[in-house]
């Protein structure tokens, strides 16, 4: 199900899901890549990487769910984290309002 | 409370977190002798003592990762879960970083003797507190539809809905939160619930809480803005309400709004959320169908 999501038609709240900048950031100076956000999340939104310093990346930041955070709970030493909630509410307002 | 009480870790080895829920196990069992510990390896072998043991008594998990060894072993029995500790969250709580260490580090050790020492003053309020089950039943008129196997409704009038498939039911200045029958469906028998704490100040689109099944663990995401007033504490007895009744005995919280006008802004009312509903499992049954041919 997940694997074949196409961020570029999907819409939240009748907003282009592509307008509304809502995913994780890992804060590398905790991530200790344990992967466990990886195993947790089923829209494919973090990848492996290669790097030895970035061994995790958020590789599909449009698939993560609007106001979810579900994967920050697994991540013990807390690196994981969101934008703020308000301001993202208001952004989908306004651009509700400008859609009208 | 007169029930015996059991403790089940993971004992995850080969993860510093299991190890550390290794050790919150054996802190709980040196301050409380009378706990019965359950070796999660030996129970998966069908020990009959075990098994016993936990069908007569109150268990508590803990579980080191998201992996939720402890508590499958539990929800693959049809046992209930008492209570759990999932040591991510109390890591961040009491501020102390596990480590990646497999051998238990004084970090850890710290950590792990905190977490039993606040676990067991939890329990001697919680065992104070009465549990009231608050079933608020009515006659309703639905919306459904079925795909495959599966049922879904949709209460036609007095529920709003927000696109994490949460449903609000306003009264005057209080609402009731709950989730919908399609987040039900996903999650399929729910275990465990995690509500939220009274008194906590809510925003619209806040996580509330989380609930279980063996599948995956998801959240309620409130639909209104508010202060918790109740939780639904019956829940914890019994978890399957939610699937059974997710529009009424499965009732998540209790919200004193503070303002509704402009929560229902970014809500949809029950003709607006079913056909919203109906397109996305319709979409996620083509993509599952498309799926099985390939
Ligand atoms: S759960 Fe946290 S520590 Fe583990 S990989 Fe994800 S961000 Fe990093
Ligand atoms: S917030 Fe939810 S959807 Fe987004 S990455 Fe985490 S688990 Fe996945």
């Amino acid at each position: 199900m997940s694997k074949s999501y196409d961020a570029e038609k999907e819409t939240f709240m009748g907003i282009p899901r592509k307008q509304i900048p809502w995913w994780p950031t890992i804060n590398y100076e905790k991530c200790d890549f344990c992967m466990e956000c990886d195993k947790f999340c089923p829209h494919n939104v973090y990848a492996k990487n290669n790097d030895e310093k970035q061994q995790l990346i958020v590789k599909n930041p449009y698939n993560c769910v609007v106001f979810c955070r579900a994967c920050a709970k697994t991540c013990a030493p807390d690196a994981l984290s969101f934008p703020d909630k308000r301001e993202t509410t208001n952004l989908i307002k306004k651009l509700r309002s400008e859609n009208k | 409370m007169d029930k015996q009480l059991c403790v089940l870790p993971c004992n995850g080895l080969d993860k510093s977190l299991g190890v550390i829920a290794r050790a919150v196990a054996l802190n709980l069992i040196e301050k409380k002798p009378d706990f019965n510990l359950i070796c999660p390896v030996l129970l998966n072998t069908g020990d009959e003592k075990y098994e016993s043991n936990l069908r007569e008594s109150r268990t508590i998990v803990i579980d080191g990762c998201m992996t939720r060894c402890a508590t499958k072993l539990i929800e693959e029995r049809n046992q209930k879960i008492y209570k759990r500790i999932f040591i991510p969250d109390m890591s961040k709580k009491l501020k102390i970083k596990p480590g990646t260490s497999l051998k238990l580090s004084e970090n850890a050790k710290k950590l792990a003797e905190m977490i039993a020492k606040g676990f067991i003053e939890e329990l001697k309020v919680s065992e104070k507190e009465d549990i009231v089950i608050v079933a608020k039943t009515e006659r309703m008129d639905f919306f459904d539809i079925t795909v495959d196997k599966f049922y879904f409704q949709v209460p036609k009038e007095g529920y709003f809905f927000n696109e994490n498939d949460c449903w609000i039911k306003p009264d005057s200045n209080r609402a009731l939160i709950g989730i919908t029958d399609y987040l039900q469906n996903q999650s399929s028998d729910i275990m465990f619930v995690e509500l939220p704490e009274i008194g906590q100040e809510i925003e619209q689109f806040d996580d509330v809480g989380s609930f279980e099944s063996v599948k995956t663990v998801l959240q309620l995401i409130s639909p209104g803005s508010g202060k918790i007033v109740a939780v639904n504490k019956a829940l914890e007895e019994h978890p399957e309400w939610m699937n059974q009744d997710c529009y009424q005995q499965g009732w998540f919280a209790e919200l004193e709004l503070k303002d509704f006008e402009e929560d229902k802004e970014l809500l949809m009312d029950g003709p607006e959320y079913f056909e919203y509903m109906k397109e996305k499992i319709l979409k996620e049954k083509e993509l599952l169908d498309k799926e099985k041919e390939d």
